[in-house]
């Protein structure tokens, strides 16, 4: 990425409806609506097992959201210190950054989870939950770094030049000036990050934290109603995604101009 | 006018990579003393102009600024900018602060001064600069040539002492051009000290004590704008003033 186009990068968030984007706005009722019609259509036909397995999940899908509300939380602080990092003029402190962020990039989220997990077991007793929420923190921690240092980096120079020559410091001119304009440009990639985040705390039910996907296999290995199950479970996931894609989608509309 | 020198410049000289910006540059500029200065593009006006507070650092020599030695890291540049107001080509106004907020942010935040002043202080100036109406506005709402008055009204708004203009007229229609330059003359008339980079010839004929043409990094020539538009000594500078008059 050239440091003149201001690019922000998306990972593996979820397709964003956009107004411009009739087919993908369609394709978006065409989902959402149809899943919605399936599950439906299930429960209706076959309460029995997919109104048992819709009655099972629930408390999963709050795990899924405490896992991804509390790593997408410590991703964002990290981000932030991350991305002033990766634009500091210290080249140790750039160095640091962005090395953080090659490593993390390089290494599968869910070899990072093992890894987070049994590392820090090693040394202490760490209950699965901090284990998962920690690695995914710290992975997306670094993709967070991205958007932030894109997002300070859409500023144009003329503000920091015009703060600093008021008499703001470094600090002052950041906090004062620039983030609360890079905010619009780092909003809508963070809601996707989120999006993309929530997918990937599925990956933490193989640390046997309780989310979704776990409390499906729970259900399912005790009903042997597998595919059944993972239908309902690939539904609820499409469900949620759909609805946040759309969140985003209004933020960005809202975000996009100023008062 | 005093005749003790608030800006001094000394020998300096800025290089990008293989590239002098400033070539041995020495001026030294009196307290209440308006200097303006032309020179053909890329000739190092807007670098001179930005390494009198800093935002170049020079590579060689000395600039003093109300006695602060710039190359002094003891010295807080962030005290010595709040006497430097600025004033930009492309305005620069905070787009998420009103007209009000982007007066107020600084005296409030470096200066400690109470909302309540800081807004009354603020509306005066406004008032002086002839927007006063248009105090909760935010920037995107206004005109280039309202944005670049409310830009001085900022400056003015940490009481500076010495005010820099780079080019504050060239991003604007001709016909916002006279509104801006009347905030500046009317400025000059009250004693402030000021540095213009600026291709308005009637301005500078009008309001600079001195004129001052730069090219490729050097000061040619420097005069009265009576000794620069009547008898202009350097062949360059009859040259740039041939093209530009
Ligand atoms: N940040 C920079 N990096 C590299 N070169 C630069 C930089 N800033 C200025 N220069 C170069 O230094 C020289 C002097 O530039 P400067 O902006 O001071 O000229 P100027 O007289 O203000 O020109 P203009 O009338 O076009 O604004 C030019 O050749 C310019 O290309
Ligand atoms: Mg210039």
């Amino acid at each position: 990425m050239t440091e003149d186009t201001i690019r922000i990068e998306v990972t593996d968030g979820a397709a964003i409806p956009r107004e411009k984007d009739k087919g993908l706005l369609s394709a978006w009722r065409l989902s959402f609506f149809g899943a919605l019609a399936v599950i439906a259509y299930l429960l209706i036909t076959r309460p029995d097992p997919y109104l048992r397995v819709l009655k099972f999940v629930p408390d999963g899908i709050l795990v899924t959201f405490e896992v991804t509300v509390s790593a997408i939380f410590f991703a964002l602080i990290l981000g932030l210190i991350t991305g002033l990092g990766r634009i500091s003029q210290n080249k140790y402190v750039n160095l640091v950054a962005s090395t953080y962020v090659e490593v993390v990039r390089g290494i599968p989220l869910l070899v990072q989870l093992f890894y987070v997990y049994y590392a820090l077991g090693r040394f202490v007793n760490v209950p699965h939950m901090i284990a998962a929420v920690t690695a995914m923190s710290v992975c997306y921690g670094a993709y967070m770094g991205e958007v932030f240092r894109a997002g300070i980096m859409s500023i144009s120079k003329g503000q920091t030049e015009a703060a600093r020559s008021l008499g703001f410091n470094r600090g002052q001119t950041m906090f004062l000036v620039i983030l609360p304009q890079a905010w619009r440009t780092i909003l809508p990639p963070v809601g996707n990050e989120f999006i993309a985040l929530l997918k990937d705390t599925s990956l933490v039910s193989i640390l046997a934290v309780a989310d979704i996907l776990r409390r499906g296999r729970e259900f399912a290995s005790e009903s042997f109603y597998y595919f059944e199950t993972y239908t309902m479970i690939a539904l609820i996931y499409l469900v949620i995604t759909l609805i946040l894609s759309k969140g985003v989608s209004h933020m960005e509309k809202r975000l996009s101009h100023y008062v | 006018m005093s005749d003790a020198p608030i800006i001094t410049i000394r020998n300096i000289y800025k290089f990008f990579g293989p590239l002098k910006a400033l070539d041995n540059v020495t001026l030294d500029i009196r307290s209440g003393e308006k200097v303006v200065i032309i020179g053909p593009s890329g000739s190092g006006k807007s670098t001179l102009l930005r390494s009198i507070n800093r935002l170049e650092e020079i590579d060689q020599g000395s600039i003093v600024v109300d006695g602060f030695d710039l190359n002094d890291r003891t010295n807080d540049i962030n005290a010595i900018r709040q006497e430097l107001g600025m004033v930009f080509q492309s305005f620069n106004l905070f787009p998420h602060k009103t007209v009000l907020e982007n007066l107020t942010l600084a005296p409030i935040k470096l200066k400690k001064i109470p909302k309540a002043e800081a807004e009354a202080t603020a509306m005066k100036l406004l008032d002086r600069v002839g927007i006063k109406e248009k105090a909760t506005v935010y920037p995107s709402r206004l005109s280039g040539g309202q944005q670049q008055r409310v830009a001085i009204a900022r400056a003015l708004a940490m009481n500076p002492k010495i005010m820099l203009f780079d080019e504050p007229t060239s991003a604007l229609d001709p016909e916002m051009i006279g509104e801006v330059l009347d905030v500046m003359k009317s400025l000059a008339r009250d004693g402030m000290t000021m540095v213009v980079v600026t291709h308005e010839m009637g301005f500078a004929r009008e309001v600079a004590d001195r004129v001052i043409f730069m090219d490729a990094g050097q000061i040619i020539e420097s005069g009265t704008p009576e000794h620069f538009f009547k008898a202009p000594e350097h062949d360059r500078t009859k040259l740039f003033l041939s093209q530009i008059l």
